[in-house]
């Protein structure tokens, strides 16, 4: 409370000093329901001039962007989350409740408000404009998709609804960009206002405040006016978007929707697995290609030995997994924006329901396949917190891209290429597909003891909006992949440049004469001696016990690990040499219990620091750290004992 | 299938012999009905009053999903629900609103 007077202070401060160079630009909060087009219009106002932040302290993502409105003048916009009312149930709906009422550290209460509403669905999305204009500040509703709603034989009369409810209104359809000049002009009317500090407190609910009426009520009340203000307005709601209906027809039929599901994952699977390698190759080439420039070009010093051992193969272990997150999050925007993610959750929500989860779960499930870190932001559609904390307390069960290197090495060193059910299903695919089920499994398991314990409760009511398919934006698209590629690298990038930092030092400590010593004197050897009584029950040596530690940074740093240790010079999934020695090392019933391990247990901090800023602090991400680690234990012990 | 967007006017006391008994989840498709109570906490319920679910809205099932969930249209928006729900939902038959088509 104080930082808000303080900050207001600041305000006055500024504005009485007279200086126009320092006038601040007015704030404009864009406010709508979801699937209102709110975000495509954000992008049409601010292009690349925005900025994606977390709010302070909760998980929901804070976009703001500056709108040049005249050639000297400028407004700060803020994209906030979409909503169906201000219960303050959903982060979403608090935070944005907190933002209109000027209450949100770091971003200045709002001057005037945008509210975006479907037209097409103009009753509906009305629910919220009561609440909003009771805040009382200057307020511009824009009628978006108003070419659809004419396409579809529907009517409203904006100057009616403008008088009605006291507001100015622009038409647009801001996929096509048609009328966003509109909404820059009613921007550029908008003043700082002075704040008065006698003025009651704004305060926003779903229930008007003073009135003790039963909950249902008050909602009953808000829809009578709504109703009352689109007849007044002439609203003609238009006819159902045939498109649509037969779009849906066919993916939400009885056999063809869960075929067209099924397709469209395997396409997923397709895209992140297949097309991205190439990809994934050319950023591997430049890493390596960039390493090998620093490396000769640098003196043979500690500096050197940390830039290329420690930061480029650490970070560089990381950013291989770019193009491949691009690629699925790409795909993942084309489903999300055409309508067709909500379909696929309503199919997937019975079988998620089952096991404890909903269909929203889905989207961060199957992007876990290609790693949980995205993953694990992507679970932030989902409306309901508990179902939230268990998507992303299994989400990295799923078997990520960084587990296959690993897999891919043990599997080709012990593991004969031999057929197992016919020539079709070799052995190696086997046990790769079983360590995928293992996965799934574990993750389902996992879901439903959660939901029977720790996140039990009353099934939330699943409700999921089914918008009319529209065509992707491709700018929406291209400056949410921006927004993801800079999140993940963030993200991931600053934890594994801490942690192989830190692996680095140990390799380097107790020094000798001549310099580091070798892998079994040093800190991280003698880490791995210790260890080695706590992993001999599974059959892994002391050498293990110092990839295991090392691969904490990220799975498939175990690799480049054992490469060291072992002395082998060209240490990769393929390396023959290293198979070799492995073999002679470890015993095939360990490998098993290796990749076992792998399944289950949490190796990759940048997951771990996800979880922390995802649930608010270390409670979750230390609970299932812990519990993957004893999984992975488990059963790599039960492997080792029966294969 | 044009009558779905069709919602207004809501009819009040049309015949119903069964008031009260009648869920959602009963409901042929197409047969829009009009809500009469919702028999769940409030909790549950916030999230469907804030879509316009009330008692005195009218709803029409419009689909069923590949599970057998029903998709009902509501103020020209469409909404999945899970048949859970739908069996909470307390409605009447709005006969005079039937499908002329």
């Amino acid at each position: 409370m104080d930082e808000f007077l303080a900050a207001d202070d600041r305000d006055i401060v500024t504005a009485a000093s007279g200086d126009p160079a320092v006038e601040l630009a007015p704030m404009i909060a864009l406010v709508g329901p979801p699937n209102s087009g709110k975000t495509t219009l954000f992008n049409q106002l601010t292009g690349l001039r925005q900025k994606v932040a977390n709010y302070p302290g909760v998980t929901v993502e804070k976009h703001v962007g500056k709108v040049r409105v005249a050639d000297d003048r400028e407004v700060d916009l803020v994209d906030l989350p979409g909503v169906h009312g201000f219960s303050a149930r959903t982060l979403d709906e608090k935070v944005t409740r907190d933002v209109l009422e000027g209450r949100v550290e770091g971003i200045n209460s709002p001057d005037a408000l945008v509210l975006i509403v479907d037209s097409t669905r103009l009753e509906n999305q009305l629910m919220l404009v009561e609440p909003v204009l009771q805040l009382e500040l200057p307020t511009l509703l824009v009628l978006n998709m108003s070419d659809e709603l004419e396409a579809r034989g529907g009517r409203v009369d904006d100057t009616a609804l403008a008088k009605r409810l006291g507001v100015e209104i622009v038409r647009t359809s801001a996929r096509i960009g048609v009328g966003v000049d509109g909404v820059r002009d009613y921007m550029a009317t908008v003043r700082v206002s002075a704040p008065d500090l006698d003025a009651p407190k704004r305060s926003l609910t779903n229930v008007p405040g003073g009135v003790p009426l039963p909950m249902v009520d008050a909602f009953a009340a808000r829809r009578r006016l709504v109703r009352e203000i689109v007849q007044e307005a002439g609203f003609v709601q238009p006819g159902p978007s045939r498109f649509s209906e037969r779009l849906d027809s066919l993916f939400l039929h009885r056999v063809w929707g869960p075929l067209v599901f099924l397709a469209v994952v395997m396409l997923v699977f397709e895209s992140i697995f297949t097309w991205a390698v190439p990809l994934m190759d050319g950023v591997e080439f430049l890493i390596a290609s960039s390493g090998n420039w620093v490396a000769t070009n640098m003196p043979d010093t500690w500096l050197r030995s940390l830039l290329i051992d420690g930061v480029w193969a650490g970070v560089g272990s990381v950013i291989i997994f770019l193009p491949q997150i691009l690629i699925l999050f790409l795909f993942l925007g084309v489903l999300e924006d055409s309508g067709y993610m909500a379909r696929a959750a309503v199919i997937a929500d019975r079988m998620m329901y089952r096991v404890g989860l909903q269909g929203r779960a889905f989207l961060p499930l199957l992007s876990g396949y290609a790693c949980a870190v995205p993953a694990i932001l992507a679970a932030r559609t989902i409306d309901d917190e508990r179902d939230r904390l268990a998507t992303i307390f299994v989400t990295p069960f799923m078997t990520c891209s960084a587990r296959l290197p690993v897999y891919a090495l043990l599997i080709a060193a012990f593991i004969p290429d031999e057929p197992l059910l016919g020539p079709l299903l070799g052995k190696r695919a086997g046990v790769l597909l079983g360590l995928y089920a293992l996965g799934i499994v574990a993750a389902v398991g996992t879901a439903f003891l959660l939901k029977r314990t720790l996140l039990r409760a009353e099934p939330a009511s699943f409700l999921m909006e089914l918008p009319p398919y529209r065509i992707p934006s491709p700018r929406t698209l291209a400056l949410r992949l921006l927004d993801r590629s800079k999140i993940f690298l963030r993200r991931a990038g600053r934890v594994i440049f801490a942690v192989t930092i830190v692996l680095w030092t140990l390799t380097q400590f107790p020094r000798t004469e001549l310099g580091a010593p070798n892998i079994e004197e040093s800190a991280l050897g003698k880490i791995g001696h210790v260890i080695e009584p706590t992993i001999a029950p599974l059959g892994f040596d002391w050498r293990v016990g110092v990839g295991l530690v090392t691969s904490l940074a990220a799975r498939e740093v175990i690799i480049g690990s054992l490469g060291t240790i072992y002395g082998v010079e060209t240490a990769d999934d393929e390396s023959v040499a290293l198979q070799d020695v492995l073999r002679r090392d470890l015993s095939p019933g360990a490998a098993i219990g290796l990749l076992v391990f792998f399944a289950f247990a949490l190796q990759c901090m940048s997951t771990v620091a996800v979880m922390r800023r995802e649930t608010g602090g270390w409670k979750w991400p230390t609970l299932q750290f812990t519990y993957m680690l004893l999984l992975g234990y488990v059963g790599a012990f039960i492997a080792v004992r029966v294969f | 299938m044009d009558h779905t967007a069709r919602t207004l006017p809501v009819v009040q006391n049309a015949p119903s012999e069964r008031e009260g008994d009648l869920r959602l989840g009963d409901i042929p498709l197409r047969q829009a009905v009009e809500l009469i109570h919702i028999d769940l906490p409030v909790e549950q319920a916030e999230p469907l009053y804030e879509r316009g679910i009330l008692p005195g809205c009218t709803i029409c099932p419009v689909r069923s999903s590949p599970s057998g969930d029903p998709i009902v249209s509501i103020d020209g928006s469409l909404l999945a629900l899970r048949r859970e729900v739908a069996d909470c939902l307390c409605v009447r038959i709005l006969s005079q609103l039937k499908d002329a088509s």
